[in-house]
């Protein structure tokens, strides 16, 4: 049978950043998929070595602009674990706070864009009003819409009010009633339901095969997620991983659905168990240069990114390297497009939420 | 044929055809911006001591501070508006404006330094010399 190679992108309607694949097609079907990146390397870990480890935190949050908290979280808490820096607790719950907000609008976005790939453009412009909203709260609390620079190697820049925060809580209360019609539509939908259920099927031998990590790997039925071990203050939160066993397109999908609702609750108990603001400490003054290495794990809404810093007791940084979910989701990516039609390869790319701009950092 | 019911979308769909859209007419119709927006910087000439602490701390090198010169200047285009500046001016003569910059590029020579969109404050010169070094520095110069 003759084969067609044909290439997907790095400009392509379904790809909101450049990812080349060159599918390998026999007739309709995908027998082999190539990948090329590179095309937004931007050369973060020659940076680090020339510029402070102060002024680090800055570029840490512009790798990606849906993470871009959880990226300067993560930057932040690596140094203050290498430097023993004792954060104050309100400041590391209202961390936690942003980092839920983080991923509601991240998967917020994402389910726009999924339901763009599937055609459901209604769905898609709903998803995004939606979350409109998080992000006036980001820029109520913040400042900023997209990049937030409240993350200090010691804590936060800005606090937010106590009745500003309940206010938030009422808010979310009122989208997560809202977001109800959101979730019935994704999971009774039949037009939906035709379009990705049982396509791209990993299997849970298969996800822990080729190491996926996020919504993907509890897409199949692997409940894996950072925040069940209890660092950065989730122990003290009622969390159970959000998990489906499908493992299909629409599994995926069904995560990510989940996962706001969870993520709205997980605000609320924040709020609830966070010390009051009566003139609480949110930084302290870090002084001196970090010595030694650490690994610091998160749980971004894409899935666990890894920070490996190793510092030498000078100004500048030593090394910083980052795992970031998407780079450890790729190869599951390739593994279901081969074998797959080829009109399903936009609905397989996206439902492992792809983030080109932090997997090439 | 696919029962309405069973399409869960229309319904909200029908709402939405009667309810306020969920966009502005920009720029027709302008959003206020939002409190504590960190929109630009605002400096304040009159308590400025030209310490240049906040030129030494900012990321982006977007603050030019000359204490011999008394001049002040900032550069809109590579400001980030992350606040560092502020945190650290001792004399809190900067503050976070919520007003988005208009940054005008003109084809006039920005200030030796500094790039183009540079906004450029220059101090009256103080009553005594900031520093006996650097009078008597002036001092040699001139002689010499």
């Amino acid at each position: 049978m003759k084969r067609t190679v044909l290439p997907m992108g790095p400009q392509h309607p379904v790809l909101p950043e450049p990812l080349v694949l060159d599918l390998v097609l026999v007739d309709e079907k995908v027998v082999d998929a190539v990948p090329t990146i590179g095309y937004i390397h931007r050369g973060l870990e020659a940076l680090v070595e020339k510029i402070e480890y102060t002024e680090m935190g800055y570029v840490a949050e512009r790798i990606c602009g849906i993470c871009s908290f959880m990226h300067g979280m993560g930057y932040c808490a690596a140094v203050e674990d290498v430097m023993a820096v004792e954060v104050p607790e309100r400041a590391r719950w209202l961390r936690v706070i942003w980092a839920e907000l983080s991923r509601i609008q991240s998967h917020l976005l994402w389910l726009g864009l999924g339901a763009d790939a599937f055609g459901f453009e209604n769905l898609f412009m709903h998803c995004w009003r939606m979350r409109e909203e998080i992000l006036d709260i980001f820029e109520r609390t913040t400042g900023g819409r997209v990049i937030f620079s409240v993350n200090l190697i010691g804590g936060v820049r800005r606090d937010i009010d106590d009745d500003e925060l309940l206010v938030i809580v009422e808010k979310l209360q009122e989208l997560g009633t809202a977001f109800e019609e959101t979730t019935r539509v994704f999971a009774t939908d039949p037009s939906i339901r035709h379009r990705i259920e049982g396509i791209g099927v990993l299997s849970a031998d298969d996800a822990r095969a080729v190491d996926v990590v996020g919504p993907m790997a509890r897409a199949s039925g692997l409940a894996q997620d950072v925040r069940s071990t209890g660092t950065h203050l989730y122990d003290r939160l009622d969390f159970t991983p959000v998990v489906e066993e499908a493992g299909d397109c629409l599994a995926r999908v069904l995560v990510r659905v989940r996962e706001v609702t969870q993520s709205i609750d997980l605000i609320r108990q924040a709020v609830a168990r966070m010390p009051k603001g009566d003139g609480q400490a949110i930084s302290v003054n870090v002084r001196g240069r970090p010595s030694g290495e650490t690994f610091m794990r998160l749980e971004q809404p894409r899935g666990e990114v890894v920070y490996y810093l190793r510092a030498n007791g000078t100004k500048m940084l030593e090394r910083f390297r980052i795992r970031t979910p998407t780079f450890a989701n790729v190869p599951a990516m390739i593994t279901l497009v081969k074998g797959c039609d080829l009109a399903d390869v936009p609905n397989i790319i996206l439902t492992i939420d792809p983030c080109i701009s932090c997997m090439e950092r | 044929m696919i029962e309405l019911a069973k399409l869960p979308m229309v319904r909200r769909s029908l709402r939405n055809l009667f309810s306020r859209p969920a966009t502005r007419r920009y720029p027709t119709e302008v959003r206020p911006p939002v409190d504590g927006l960190r929109g630009s910087i605002r400096f304040d000439l009159e308590v400025c001591n030209f310490c240049g602490l906040c030129a030494k701390r900012c990321p982006t090198l977007a603050l030019h501070v000359s204490r011999e010169e008394r001049t002040f200047a900032i550069e809109d285009l590579r400001c980030i508006t992350c606040g560092v500046c502020i945190d650290a001016c001792k004399q809190h003569g900067l503050v976070m404006s919520d007003s988005t910059p208009r940054v005008l590029v003109t084809g006039a020579e920005p200030p030796e330094g500094s790039g183009p969109g540079t906004r450029l404050w220059q101090g009256e010169a103080p009553a005594r010399p900031a520093r006996a070094g650097a009078a008597r520095a002036r001092k040699v110069a001139e002689e010499t």
